[in-house]
């Protein structure tokens, strides 16, 4: 039985394959083999579970301690802020993020009564809101003549449009400073001169070019036929953009508003290039300036960190609700503001 | 509403900036559309329909002619004061608005004296989603319909401002095949309720041949033919026609006419009085053959295809046009499917003849 | 290079070439023929064809009215600013030509060559942010890619790290500097270990395990014998970390659209790890890859706000002078011509750079 099993398996075996010589020893030997190699088969994959496990564990370490390395700068000002400025300059303490003793928020407090901060606040949301709303009408008028109308010469300003897009700002902002400086908007003081920081503030940058091109891809990806059957239903080219276009491209003008928002938030060298009249500072450049000349003795830093946390707390809020869309349009834009 | 289409052309320029050369998707079409009526427009793709509809519509310009509803030339009218409804192809609903937002938008666009008020608007989109049968699904979003529910849908939004006319972009050709099935005797349903002077497009013979009082055969750009669908069925003007009503598709033979008689091959299979010696092509309905012992036309047989009612032959002939001659007989009658040949006689009505060179139509007396 | 540019400056400027051929050129290329050709061709085919043709269709009209709003801001702010920036940039003199409301200003590139050969602060400049370029861009790359890659394998709080690691993509440059500042800081004289008031918490950090305190930089206003490097070394920490999570996020992205299929053939074949990496995940990530280093380039020739941020408005007294702040600096001074050819200057590196990429990246990438 044993010998007739054999002679199947050897005919069975590649011809090039050493045939074994000893028939009858091969058949118990082959057996235990197997079960040998059975049994390694396990060993190794019981290795390589461990060797999984391991190496998942330190995937999650390695994360853990790029976050933490990520977050700490944001840890630290936080914490920074609620200390004392004796507990700042206790050597003892330098390490402890939270020494004992009670917490208050006598830093935040003193940044609107040291500070012009709170002024600058409101400064930069009227000028942030506002630019905002004028830019996205601009961009959504533009987008849909550029996505749904057709008219002569619409690929040659188009082309235009996105050739601009190559030149770096600081190329426009030479000339726009002296186009400012010259229509007498720098003139920040007296009757007029919150309208002319607010010009300045908002004009040069109303059109986004990049905003443009994102939106009237957008347009495009809505289907023709439904402008078609607006048309025929009797609709204006208004009342289509505004009852079927803009609904249907809410998340890309949601990403658009916050990251011009943000912008608005974060612009530092135009306001500071341009804006003559203190009372007329961005929230950005007013923190900037307010702690620049700092005193050689103590700097206050914990109330410098209760200012940093307070700017930089209305981001966070909005990264926290709105973090689909800030992520979604960052990575189809990759530009900041 | 009468639909008068006169000298209608439409000539796109050329993309193509090299070439240079126009193209003519509309050449010249006359056309009268009855009162009431639903007429097919029936061509292959890129034959001009879609453009017809959509100059009758008025979201093309035509290069030339002029389009009229009853007696008022709406040559020059704005789509939205045409009052005409538009199906679409891929039913172009509103997809971020419910049923009946989507029904009830074209009424919101009214103005001056047709201004409805909120409750009549909201009357007559019911009553427009009833006559389709979409009134239990008004809170829902397109997204959340069949395709068939969407297609009543769109159905809805064209009538419900009660249209002079109701133009169809190929409707059924986003759903499968039961559901055109009920779709298209629905839409006929629809159009014999409402009477509404309909245009539907289509590049599907068999649909437009069931539910139209009318077809018109389009090719290049150029009517072929127009009448009612049997009569071109029965009776088509030319080559092209011939062959793009029937299933199964009719069968065509080189020929050749000799004293009045046709012949295939060598054979004389019929007489065909009053037309002139020369070459011609024959194309023989697939129910226009008879299987006779006897008969002029000699095959050879490759398969039967027994179909219940009907039997199907399929054959070879060395004079035929298409790879397999198709026949269909009635089932009475008998036959060896495992002979070598097979003999047949033909139906003179259903035998049409055509000049080898221009593909008209010779006219021989039955 | 002096004696170069005195050569290019008399063979060009002042010569019988400017008279002739800049004048010539200038004349029949520019002035005819590009009027001619483009605007007179192009104004009277796209808008003049359809007046002088049958009737006049408001709908090719309708578009540029939406565009309207679009186009007047675009004319002042970005078409004139072009064309302006470059005129001002090849104007002998303008500066000065400028203060007195002088008119008749003359064609010469006197401007780049004070530029360049102006001391040390525009050479500073150009050396700070390619160094900075050079640094940052590949070891943010790379840290991002690590981490991308080790996003995507996990499943579980995958979403929460995403979060985390964008955290520092929504601050604001010059706030979240100062706290690099203040982390670093060392607040007294560092020269006299007895009078510092505070080592600051990375230098205290860096004490417990037995480091010497770096004077980082020089305390924040105070003038000291900090030396470049551990001021650049913070600049360089700030803007890696800054730069992270844009690239992660592209990177990531990237990964994830990856067909699996690859990497389960990979694992049938039994491929090791590294070697997934490196001939699967790495090309197939190269345009992303691409992308990002492009983007960081760019980024990083127009570094000025994180520097601002840091070191405040004097960037650490001139030391840490980019290109952008030598622009910047040159305009409350009414320095027009001079920052006009530094941003062409710029506009041409970022451009070259751009191009070498590309080329770069074409070869490289496996699509």
């Amino acid at each position: 039985m044993d010998e007739l099993k054999n002679e199947v398996t050897t005919q069975d075996v590649d011809p090039e394959v050493s045939v074994p010589t000893e028939p009858q020893t091969q058949t118990g030997d082959a057996l235990t083999q197997g079960v040998m190699h059975e049994r390694d088969m396990k060993k190794e994959t019981k290795k390589q579970d461990v060797m999984k496990i391991l190496g998942k564990i330190g995937v999650y370490l390695f994360l853990s301690v790029m976050a933490f390395i990520v977050v700490f700068p944001f840890l630290w000002m936080i914490a920074t802020s609620l200390k004392h400025l004796s507990e700042y300059y206790d050597s003892n303490l330098d390490l402890v993020l939270f020494p004992g003793g009670p917490r208050d928020f006598h830093n935040f407090a003193e940044v609107f009564t040291e500070t012009d901060l709170g002024r600058y606040f409101i400064n930069t949301l009227i000028v942030g809101v506002a630019s905002t709303f004028m830019s996205l009408i601009i961009t959504v008028l533009s987008a849909f003549a550029l996505s749904r109308l057709k008219f002569k010469g619409q690929n040659a300003f188009f082309a235009g449009l996105l050739a601009t897009m190559m030149i770096p700002g600081e190329l426009f902002t030479i000339t726009n400073y002296k186009t400012v400086a010259d229509l007498g908007w720098t003139n920040q003081f007296g009757d007029g001169g919150w309208f002319n920081a607010f010009l300045t503030l908002t004009l040069p940058f109303l059109v986004s070019v990049f905003y443009i091109y994102l939106l009237k891809q957008n347009f495009m990806q809505i289907p023709n036929e439904l402008y078609l059957a607006a048309k025929v239903d009797g609709t204006t080219d208004l009342k289509y953009l505004w009852k079927v276009m803009i609904p249907l491209a809410l998340p890309t003008l949601i990403s658009i508003t916050i990251l011009k928002m943000m912008g608005a938030w974060n612009t530092y060298m135009w306001p500071k290039l341009t804006t003559t009249n203190q009372d007329f500072y961005l929230i950005t450049i007013g923190l900037r300036e307010a702690f620049s000349s700092a005193d050689n003795q103590q700097p206050d830093i914990p109330l410098q960190m209760a200012a940093v946390t307070l700017v930089s707390i209305p981001l966070f809020l909005v990264f926290i609700f709105l973090r689909k869309y800030i992520m979604r349009g960052v990575s189809r834009s990759g530009i900041k503001g | 509403m009468k639909v008068e289409l006169r000298n209608l052309t439409k000539v796109f320029p050329s993309r193509d900036k090299k070439s240079g050369k126009d193209v003519t998707a509309v050449n010249n079409f006359t056309f009268e559309i009855p009162d009431g009526k639903l007429v097919g427009l029936l061509g292959p793709s890129g034959c001009g329909k879609s453009t017809t509809l959509y100059m009758i519509s008025g979201l093309q310009q035509p290069t030339s002619g002029k389009i009229f509803f009853g007696e008022e030339d709406v040559t020059e009218l704005a789509p939205e004061n045409r009052g005409i409804g538009l199906v679409f192809q891929n039913y172009a609903l509103y997809p971020h608005m419910t049923v009946q937002q989507n029904i009830l938008f074209p009424l919101q666009n009214l103005r001056g004296k047709d201004k409805m008020t909120k409750e009549a608007m909201l009357e007559r989109a019911y009553e427009a989603a009833k006559l389709v049968q979409i009134d239990e699904l008004m809170d829902r979003k397109p997204s959340e319909l069949s395709g068939g529910q969407q297609q009543r849908v769109a159905i809805a939004r064209a009538l419900v401002k009660m249209p002079r006319v109701l133009l169809l972009d190929e409707p059924l050709s986003n759903l499968d095949a039961r559901l055109r099935l009920q779709t298209r005797e629905e839409i006929r349903r629809i159009q014999k309720e409402t009477g509404i002077t309909t245009v539907f497009v289509t590049h599907d013979q068999e649909e437009a041949m069931s539910i139209s009082d009318v077809i018109v055969v389009m090719k290049l750009g150029v009517v072929q033919q127009t009448g009612k669908p049997q009569e071109i069925y029965d009776n088509p003007t030319n080559l092209f026609v011939a062959k793009f009503l029937g299933t199964p598709p009719i069968n065509v033979f080189k020929g050749r006419v000799e004293n009045e008689r046709l012949y295939i091959g060598e054979n004389a299979v019929l007489d065909v009085k009053g037309v002139k010696d020369g070459n011609v092509t024959a194309a023989i309905r697939p129910e226009g053959f008879v299987l006779d012992e006897n008969g002029p036309l000699v095959c050879e047989l490759s398969n039967v295809e027994i179909m219940g009612r009907d039997v199907s032959i399929v054959s070879r002939h060395s004079e035929s046009l298409n790879p397999t001659i198709r026949s269909i007989i009635d089932a009475d009658n008998r036959i060896d499917a495992t002979a070598e040949g097979v003999r047949f006689t033909l139906k003179p009505h259903k035998v049409f003849l055509f000049d080898a060179e221009s593909e008209e139509r010779l006219y021989f007396e039955v | 290079m002096d004696k170069v540019l005195t050569f290019l400056n008399t063979v060009f400027v002042q010569g019988f070439w400017k008279t002739f051929c800049v004048k010539w050129v200038w004349q029949t290329f520019c002035v005819k023929w590009v009027w001619q050709t483009f605007c007179v061709k192009w104004v009277y085919q796209t808008f003049c064809k359809d007046l002088v043709g049958k009737k006049l269709r408001f709908n090719s009209w309708k578009g540029w009215i939406y565009l309207l709003p679009a186009i007047i801001l675009l004319l002042i702010f970005t078409v004139y600013p072009i064309f302006n920036t470059v005129m001002m940039a090849f104007t002998n003199n303008y500066d000065s030509l400028e203060s007195i409301g002088g008119t008749s200003f003359e064609f010469g590139i006197d401007n780049f060559i004070t530029v360049i050969s102006s001391g040390d602060t525009f050479r500073t400049a150009i050396l700070n942010t390619m160094l900075l370029c050079v640094v940052t861009v590949p070891l943010s790359t790379m840290l991002a890619l690590l981490i991308a890659v080790a996003l995507n394998s996990i499943k579980p709080l995958q979403k929460f790290f995403q979060t985390i690691f964008f955290l520092p993509y929504v601050t604001n440059s010059i706030a979240i500097g100062m706290v690099f500042a203040a982390l670093f800081d060392v607040v007294g004289d560092f020269s006299k270990p007895y009078l510092v008031e505070s080592w600051g918490f990375i230098n205290t950090l860096l004490g417990k395990i037995g480091v010497q305190p770096v004077n980082w930089l020089d305390g924040i206003g105070v003038f000291g014998d900090a030396t470049y490097w551990p001021k650049f070394a913070v600049l360089v920490i700030y803007i890696v970390w800054n730069a992270l999570p844009f690239k992660i996020l592209i990177l990531l992205g990237g990964l994830q659209s990856v067909n699996k299929q690859y990497y389960e053939a990979a694992k049938i074949d039994s491929t090791p790890k590294w070697r997934v990496f490196t001939r699967i995940t790495v090309p197939l990530l190269s345009p992303m890859i691409a992308y990002v280093v492009i983007t960081g380039f760019i980024g990083g020739f127009k570094e000025y706000t994180s520097i601002i941020g840091i070191f405040g408005d004097s960037m650490a007294d001139g030391q840490l002078y980019t290109m952008v702040g030598f622009i910047y600096d040159a305009l409350p001074d009414a320095f027009y011509g001079e920052a006009s050819a530094a941003a062409l200057i710029l506009f041409a590196i970022i451009f070259a750079v751009t191009m070498v990429n590309l080329y770069v990246s074409k070869k490289k990438t496996h699509y």
